[in-house]
């Protein structure tokens, strides 16, 4: 580990052929596992946590359900810190203060702790649902605290019927940068894309909670792994060649699949930043990155681009770590012709999930054919990548006839929490991990010669 | 560059003061002593971009960063190591990027020393595996550290075979300071002592050293850490057979953090007259491995001037094609001092 407590490792094949100008790489962030170690600024950030729990009428069927997000909720606030500032907000077709009641935040302590749980236990069930309208009394609630960590736990059990989707996007729009926060839907009359909107825009997670008597653990853990997090604000910063490079694309792609593509925000004349979010001891994550630059010759070596991994703060921008994506040119098609085994998997993940989305979609539409083709390409892709969790979940919405060449045939019988389960993970993805060393090669004219490209490498 | 840990500190042969590993006199009672050689780049060299440094719409403050490549344009700039020629009298020679690689990863380094028993020339050549991170950070401090080790103990007057174990030991442990198991810098290696009496080569990979004689005892020293000579010695692979073999160029054994121990190979070799010792990277012998062609290229010019007939093999072996880098060090034997000034040239 460096000083900074991260690393950035950098894997591809190097080698493009003449007139090559295509270059991709798997970028893997890792922080050091003892919390000690990660020290992006000297001083410690203070977190703020908001909990927004649905109050909407549905939440009263089954009764268990609200009785249940109270549990829930409690439970996350006995996770919250001492010292952490930190609210409870109730949504319905509105927002309202929980508690604080008058709309400001607790620091964290006992008394503190007891009083939210208490106020909580108070939350009745009445009302419609506006999901931009909660976002913004949070946003509000935030923005009065200059805490470093803002996070946000959203739940709801229905769609966003109150205001139009685009009141929605304006609202989550507003929030980008913000704070982050991970989306829970319960039971099974709320709509994926709608939270997977929010979750993403917002670098949090999103996932199903069929059963309300799920919620209490799922919370806890959420908050636990909230309080992890140490570092806040960390971008990737990518820099490219001034002339003839361009950034395709940088995806998150473990643990889920994130594009970031759109989030770049220009930090110089030859770099943009790509926002991570925050992040706690023990993490890695992978991204893969799709890089254009200018021909060179023959034999000639070029930085295609370097990410760098940078915390914004009062203080200033810190590097945290780097790696190089090189590109160098060869006549040897042996070399230029080899796809990274690492680049290879994540690429079949990112289409895993876009062929379960696709299907999924067909099938809602009645379009059984597509929803047939996608689902069992999907079946085929999470067998070849030993995607278990995911040909698990495939397994509950298909028949799977042959799972090598993905012969499928759609279940006639579906239950909803199957099919938004299979919807919402359907970007988790396993990891790639590094391939063991490669034969050696003193030299580079041969087939043992590697992919080349690690950290620092030049 | 990362510190490379002294085993034999150096001291004046004459007064027994500590000295640097490039001093040309000793500080203390002014001795002149042969210095070492090394293919680093050259002092006062600063790199620049071939391209943006030359075109006035490009800011001069396009710098080059710290790895070596142009903050503008992302080119890899020269770094010095394309193309060194050294030249210490008893022994030259000559490393080139070649036509195809992007850098030199190959590092030489050299050095002689005055010894009771006469005249010694010391070679250390490595070339950096190109599937290991930094190969060309890891050829030269194995390259310097060996040699520094070896002109401590020849001037101290150590066995020759015993310096070499040492030496390798030192460069091994150069290349685990410079890495971990998981990222290893890792080098070929291969050292020659030229003495008045033998020839003593140790080395760990595929890098190679030839004895070139117009008699008939021309012959390679060396043998290749490599699959294809592996399966040579098994019977597999019939040794006509080798140069074609895919598996000539994977190597079994390395210097690198990813090995435990350096696990060399040593030999001592009495030439039976004059002839001349080579040392080279694959870069050359891919080109013509055998003593006696190799002899035909280099001989009878070696003789007089060591460092125009290396010049001539890195030469051949460009003209041949250079798919990787060349490194080739020429000694004659025995080792016998003329009035010759030592210089560097870099080009």
């Amino acid at each position: 580990m460096t000083e900074s407590g991260f690393t950035v490792d950098v894997d591809q094949n190097p080698y493009l052929p003449e007139g090559g100008r295509d270059v991709s790489a798997i970028v893997t962030v890792t922080s050091a596992a003892d919390a000690a170690g990660l020290s992006a600024s000297s001083d410690s950030p203070t977190g703020a946590e908001i909990i927004i729990i649905d109050c909407s009428g549905s939440m009263d069927y089954p009764r268990t359900k609200i009785a249940e997000a109270r549990a829930a909720t409690a439970a996350a606030v006995d996770e919250v810190r001492d010292g952490v500032w930190f609210a409870v907000i109730a949504g319905t077709d509105e927002a309202k203060p929980v508690f604080p009641a008058d709309g400001t935040m607790a620091v964290a302590d006992a008394a503190a702790r007891a009083a939210a749980k208490r106020a909580v236990a108070g939350l009745r069930a009445k009302g419609g649902t506006a999901i931009g309208q909660w976002l913004e009394l949070a946003r509000e609630t935030f923005e009065s605290y200059p805490a470093k960590l803002r996070h946000a736990i959203l739940l709801t059990d229905g769609q966003n019927q109150h205001e139009s989707p685009e009141q929605l996007a304006a609202a989550v729009r507003e929030c980008e940068g913000v704070f982050s926060c991970d989306c829970r839907g319960v039971g099974t009359d709320w709509e994926v894309s709608e939270l997977r909107m929010i979750s993403t825009a917002l670098l949090g997670t999103v996932d199903i909670v069929p059963d309300p008597s799920g919620l209490k653990a799922d919370f806890a853990a959420m908050m636990e792994s909230a309080m992890g997090k140490q570092v806040a604000d960390v971008a990737l910063r990518v820099w490219t060649p001034a002339e003839g490079a361009a950034v395709k694309f940088v995806k998150q792609v473990a643990p889920a699949v994130e594009d970031l593509t759109g989030r770049r925000i220009p930090s110089g004349e030859q770099t943009g930043d790509y926002p991570t979010g925050a992040w706690g001891p023990g993490e890695s994550r992978d991204y893969h990155i799709g890089v254009e630059v200018a021909p060179g010759e023959i034999g000639q070596e070029r930085l295609a681009a370097r990410v760098s991994l940078v915390a914004h703060s009062s203080s200033g921008t810190e590097v945290l770590g780097k790696g190089l994506v090189r590109a160098e040119w060869t006549d040897d098609e042996a070399l230029s012709t080899k796809i990274n085994p690492r680049v290879a998997h994540y690429t079949g993940q990112a289409e895993l999930a876009a062929a379960i989305q696709e299907g999924l979609e067909a099938r809602r539409q009645g379009d059984d054919e597509t929803a047939t083709e996608k689902l069992g390409r999907a079946v085929a892709l999470a067998h070849k990548s030993g995607n278990e969790s995911t040909a698990k979940l495939l397994a509950k919405v298909v028949d799977v006839i042959d799972v090598e060449t993905g012969t499928v045939r759609l279940k006639k019988q579906v239950e909803d929490a199957d099919e938004m389960a299979l919807d919402t993970r359907s970007t988790k993805t396993v990891r790639a991990k590094k391939a063991t060393a490669p034969p050696r090669d003193g030299q580079i004219g041969h087939p043992g010669g590697s992919d080349g490209g690690m950290s620092e490498r030049a | 560059m990362t510190a490379i840990p002294m085993d034999a500190a150096l001291s004046c042969p004459a007064c027994g003061e500590p000295l640097e590993a490039g001093d040309s006199f000793c500080e203390a009672c002014g001795k002149e002593l042969a210095p070492l050689a090394i293919s680093s780049n050259p002092p006062g060299f600063s790199p620049k971009c071939p391209v943006c440094s030359v075109d006035p719409s490009v800011s001069a403050s396009a710098g080059i960063s710290q790895e070596g490549y142009c903050e503008s344009c992302g080119r890899k700039v020269p770094t010095g190591r394309e193309h060194v020629e050294l030249d210490l009298g008893l022994l030259a020679g000559v490393t080139d990027r070649g036509l195809r690689h992007a850098r030199n990863e190959d590092a030489m380094a050299l050095a002689t020393a005055d010894t009771p028993g006469g005249p010694v020339a010391i070679a250390v050549v490595c070339d950096g595996v190109s599937t290991s991170p930094r190969p060309d950070d890891a050829s030269l401090a194995a390259a310097q550290a060996a040699v520094r080790t070896l002109l401590g103990l020849a001037r101290h007057g150590q066995d020759p075979a015993e310096a070499s174990l040492t030496a390798v030991r030192s460069a091994h442990r150069a290349l685990a300071s410079l890495g971990s198991p998981r990222q290893a810098p890792s080098a070929t290696y291969v050292s020659a002592v030229i003495g008045s009496d033998a020839v003593t080569v140790c080395w760990v990979g595929d890098s190679r050293v030839y004895w070139l004689s117009t008699g008939s005892d021309a012959t390679r020293l060396t043998t290749d850490d490599s699959l294809a000579e592996e399966m040579v010695a098994q019977g597999a692979l019939a040794e006509a057979d080798v140069m074609a073999s895919p598996q000539v160029h994977v190597i079994t054994r390395w210097l690198g953090a990813d090995r435990a121990e350096p696990q060399p190979h040593i030999a001592r070799f009495e030439p039976p007259g004059p002839g001349v010792v080579l040392v080279c990277t694959d870069g050359l012998w891919n080109y013509r491995s055998e003593a006696a062609g190799l002899t035909a290229l280099a001989l009878p010019a070696a003789f007089a001037d060591p460092l125009g007939a290396a010049d001539a093999l890195v030469t051949f072996a460009l003209d041949a094609g250079g798919a990787d880098n060349i490194t080739v060090v020429l000694a004659p034997f025995p080792p016998v001092r003329a009035e010759t000034s030592s210089r560097r040239t870099a080009s």
